[in-house]
């Protein structure tokens, strides 16, 4: 038996084509089984509706599936990949990968179920805003995908981009950690932006009169609560790009993985924090739009406090890239 | 698939550095302001109280951008915010939605776009901050609420030119990249169309207006 190169990078497309679908697979199907869930809530309270409510959880579950597609377009690519011209450095790039793609999809499945389940509730509670609810939930649930998107983005860089010419030794680190940076990095915002975008849809149905301020902050505020994923993506995309210069220690490789990993894991508690505090102030905002300047000013301060935990992992995973 | 992450560059040395120009990104800007510029034409042509169709979607741009900036600052800022708030806003959409015509790329897909506009509202946000509060004032901000959380708020301040140019690339790159691939596994059969109207002009129309959005908001953090 003989272990060569290809043999590695099969090995390697295997397990992250696994992973990919694997860890893809959790997220959206929490998030459809809350929208299910919710929709047979709204059912029971009003069974006339029944056929919209219906109609209205097949979009929300179709929109909530699109962050496990994505994992799953990864996983296909990686199994049916070109196997015939491959080097070292192709082994950390396929685990890295579907490794991102997976962890990515976690966060965007459960967030973006929240608001279609919500949008069934409010159907149901104001059945003359239908239309205007369903655009709410589209597009809180668009939006709420975004960290999906941002973790597929740099699979795909990590995919296409051509590394000939790199050294190896700490190259393959830095792609695995841009693979943890984009991946984990997308948890917390996704869930946050779905817990946002789900008193969105609540505040409209409960108080139709303030649904344009409503909206705005709905949009605010998850624009704010994306940008842990977002420092997620700058340190992926500094890993992918930067040139490092060939170096044998494997301290400075390590370096590379815990920048990775400490901008990932970092970034999860900032965007679930950052989405609680959005959530309420929408909430909030759409029963009492007199106190909007306020509620909103507080908003913003909280999740600007919020996330300084998210930036100091931005500075250490900084410091481990182009200090150490 | 071999477009992918490929740019027309011209290189054009410099005293010793070099200059590169992305050559389609700055023609597509070019197209998008003329296309601007010829929507603006048609909208403000022979103004009558009962307005023609391009009038009235100017009048909508005009009107809802006002609203929103009056809203966030007071009546006089808005009135001083307003016309860069509706430009920025009406650019940022065509170059989203120009990605939709054949041969065309969205200016918005490259860093560099995305990233200067940012660096513009980060400039005049400071510039406002600056005129509001008085330099002292300015300067205290950053030593709030202890003196040694200074580098954090500088950090914080900076982090947002990061964030708000990389959501926009990050969405319309994605959305773009979402698109080749899956043409070029479906061999462009059924799925496209829907991929655009989703990624192109929804995504493509809510990116813009967080852009836009946040950008009224660092200026209303910073003069208030």
């Amino acid at each position: 038996m003989t272990y060569d190169i290809q043999i590695w990078v099969k090995v390697a497309a295997f397990i992250g084509g696994g992973m990919a679908m694997g860890f893809g697979a959790i997220g959206a199907a929490i998030g459809e089984g809350y929208t299910a869930a919710r929709a047979n809530e709204a059912i029971a309270r009003n069974p006339e509706l029944a056929g919209d409510l219906f109609k209205t959880m097949l979009v929300g579950q179709a929109i909530a599936e699109t962050a496990s597609i994505f994992a799953l377009i990864i996983a296909m690519l990686l199994l049916f990949a070109d196997f015939s011209h491959v080097t070292t450095l192709t082994i950390s790039i396929f685990l890295a990968s579907g490794l991102c793609m997976g962890l990515g999809a976690i966060g965007s499945g459960i967030g973006s179920g929240l608001p279609t389940g919500e949008a069934c509730a409010g159907i149901v509670r104001q059945p003359g805003m239908r239309n205007r609810i369903t655009t709410i939930m589209l597009a809180g649930s668009a939006i709420a995908q975004s960290p999906a998107i941002f973790a597929l983005v740099t699979s795909l860089i990590l995919l296409f981009v051509d590394f000939t010419g790199r050294p190896i030794s700490p190259t393959w680190a830095a792609i695995i950690g841009a693979g943890f940076a984009a991946g984990l990095g997308a948890i917390g915002s996704g869930i946050g932006e779905g817990l946002v975008a789900k008193s969105g849809c609540e505040g409209i149905a409960r108080q139709p009169l303030s649904a344009t301020l409503t909206t705005n902050t709905m949009l605010l505020g998850m624009a704010v609560t994306e940008t842990t994923a977002i420092y997620g993506l700058l340190i992926a995309c500094i890993l992918i790009f930067k040139n490092f210069p060939a170096a044998e220690s494997i301290a400075s490789s390590m370096a590379l993985i815990s920048a990775g990993l400490c901008m990932g894991i970092g970034a999860i508690g900032p965007g679930i924090g950052e989405g609680f505090t959005a959530q309420s102030a929408v909430r909030w905002i759409a029963r009492s739009e007199s106190s909007a300047a306020q509620l909103t000013r507080s908003m913003l301060v909280g999740q600007a406090v919020a996330e300084s935990t998210g930036i100091y992992a931005l500075v250490i995973s900084l410091v481990l890239i182009f200090v150490l | 698939m071999e477009e992918l992450g490929k740019i027309h560059q011209l290189i054009v040395p410099f005293f010793g550095h070099t200059m590169t120009f992305n050559l389609e990104v700055i023609l597509m800007t070019w197209i998008v302001f003329i296309a601007l510029l010829i929507f603006g034409f048609f909208a403000a042509r022979n103004k009558r109280v009962i307005p023609g169709p391009v009038q009235v979607v100017g009048e909508l741009f005009i009107a809802q951008l006002y609203g929103l900036t009056e809203d966030a600052m007071d009546k006089e800022l808005g009135k001083k915010y307003g016309p860069m708030v509706c430009a920025l806003f009406m650019f940022l959409l065509f170059s989203n939605w120009s990605g939709l015509l054949p041969f065309m790329e969205e200016p918005t897909k490259d860093l560099n776009t995305p990233l200067s506009l940012g660096l513009m509202g980060f400039f005049i946000a400071h510039y406002a901050g600056i005129r509001a509060k008085g330099f002292k004032g300015y300067i205290k901000e950053y030593f709030e609420p202890i003196f040694f959380m200074m580098p954090l708020n500088l950090i914080g301040e900076l982090a947002k030119v990061v964030s708000i140019s990389f959501r926009l690339f990050g969405n319309i790159m994605g959305g773009s990249i979402i698109i080749l691939v899956v043409s070029h596994l479906t061999y462009s059969v059924l799925l496209p169309p829907f991929l655009n109207a989703f990624f192109t002009i929804f995504v493509g129309a809510i990116q813009a207006f967080v852009f836009t959005m946040l950008t009224i908001v660092y200026i209303s953090v910073q003069v208030k």
